[in-house]
C-alpha cells in the first residue's frame, strides 16, 4: 500500500498544528484559514480510510480487524469535532484545540501502522 | 477573523465555566482519551481478556476515570468540580502507581496499559494532563474563597472583587 497519503497526513496534521499554536502564541482566535486547513485534513483522512476499506474489500484482513474498523469510524470525526469545538471557543484557545486535532491526526497515522503494518507510513 | 484579542468574552450563562478557555483544550483531550480507553479495554476485554487481565481491567479503569473527568469538566457546576477534582487526583495518583508498579514488575503486565511506564506508550499526555486539570481547577478554589468574603464584610468587598477581577484577568493570559 503507497505511504503517500499517511505521510501527507503526517505532515499535514503537524504543520497544522504549528500554526494553531503560533495563533493561540499571539492571542488570535478562530480564523476561516484554520477552518480551510481541519477541510484539507478532512479530505485526506477520507481518502485514507477509502485506500483502506477498498484494501478490506479486497479479501485482506488485520489481526485486529475491531481496532482498525474503530479508527475507520473515528478518524474523520476529528477534524469536525475539532471544528465544532473550537468555533464555540471565542479566544486564543479555539486555535489550541485545532492544534489538538492536528497533532491527533498525525498519531493515528503511526497507530494505523501498528494495527495494520500493509499501511506504511 | 483573525483579529488579536485582549481577553476572551465571557459568555452570559457561563461566564467563568471550566469548560472555556483553556478547559476547552483540557476536555478536547480528556475526551480523546475517554474514547480512545474505553474502546480500547472494551475490545481487549471482550477478545482476550485471560491474557493480561490485570492490566484489561486497570485500562478499563483509566477509562472510566477519563469518562468522569470529561463529564465533569463539560458541566462546570460547583459539586461536578469536586468530582473533577477526585478524578484528576485519581488519575495522576494511578499514572503514578501503575508507572512505577509495571517498571518494577513487569511480569504483572504482559500487555500494556494507558498508565504503563508513567504513560510513555502515549507521550506521557497521561502523566501531565491530570497536573494540567488540577491547576485549572484551583482557579475555582481561589474564586470560591474570593466571594464568601464579599458577603460578610462590605469593607472587604471592593478589595476582595478588585482581586477577583485581578485573578481573572492574569489567569486568563498564564492559563
Amino acid at each position: 500500500m503507497n505511504g503517500a497519503v499517511p505521510t501527507t497526513i503526517i505532515v499535514a496534521g503537524l504543520v497544522l498544528a504549528g500554526y494553531a499554536l503560533l495563533m493561540t502564541a499571539l492571542n488570535r482566535r478562530m480564523s476561516v484559514i484554520l477552518l480551510a486547513a481541519l477541510g484539507v485534513l478532512e479530505i485526506l483522512l477520507l481518502v485514507e480510510v477509502g485506500l483502506i476499506v477498498a484494501k478490506l474489500a479486497g479479501g485482506e484482513r488485520p489481526a485486529g480487524l475491531a481496532t482498525l474498523i474503530g479508527y475507520l469510524i473515528a478518524m474523520p470525526l476529528v477534524p469536525v469535532a475539532a471544528a465544532f469545538w473550537g468555533l464555540m471557543e471565542r479566544s486564543r484557545w479555539g486555535p489550541a484545540v485545532i492544534a489538538v486535532a492536528g497533532l491527533v491526526a498525525a498519531v493515528l497515522m503511526v497507530r494505523l501502522h501498528q494495527i495494520w503494518p500493509v499501511i506504511h507510513v | 477573523m483573525s483579529e488579536p484579542v485582549a481577553s476572551p468574552e465571557p459568555t452570559a450563562s457561563h461566564p467563568d465555566s471550566t469548560r472555556t478557555g483553556p478547559g476547552r483544550v483540557l476536555i478536547a483531550i480528556y475526551a480523546l482519551f475517554a474514547l480512545s480507553a474505553s474502546a480500547r479495554a472494551g475490545v481487549q476485554i471482550a477478545t482476550k481478556f485471560s491474557d493480561a487481565p490485570v492490566a484489561y481491567l486497570l485500562s478499563a479503569f483509566a477509562a472510566m476515570v477519563y469518562v468522569l473527568a470529561t463529564v465533569t469538566f463539560a458541566i462546570g457546576s460547583p459539586t461536578a468540580r469536586r468530582i473533577a477534582v477526585l478524578s484528576c487526583s485519581v488519575e495522576l495518583a494511578g499514572v503514578l502507581a501503575v508507572g512505577t508498579w509495571s517498571l518494577a514488575d513487569p511480569a504483572s503486565f504482559p500487555d500494556a496499559t494507558v498508565w504503563s511506564g508513567y504513560g510513555s506508550g502515549y507521550g506521557f499526555v497521561p502523566l501531565v494532563l491530570p497536573v494540567f486539570g488540577l491547576l485549572w481547577l484551583r482557579r475555582w478554589t481561589g474564586r470560591a474563597r474570593t466571594r464568601r468574603t464579599i458577603v460578610p464584610s462590605a469593607g472587604d468587598a471592593g478589595e476582595a472583587a478588585a482581586d477577583g477581577h485581578r485573578r481573572a484577568g492574569t489567569d486568563r493570559m498564564s492559563g
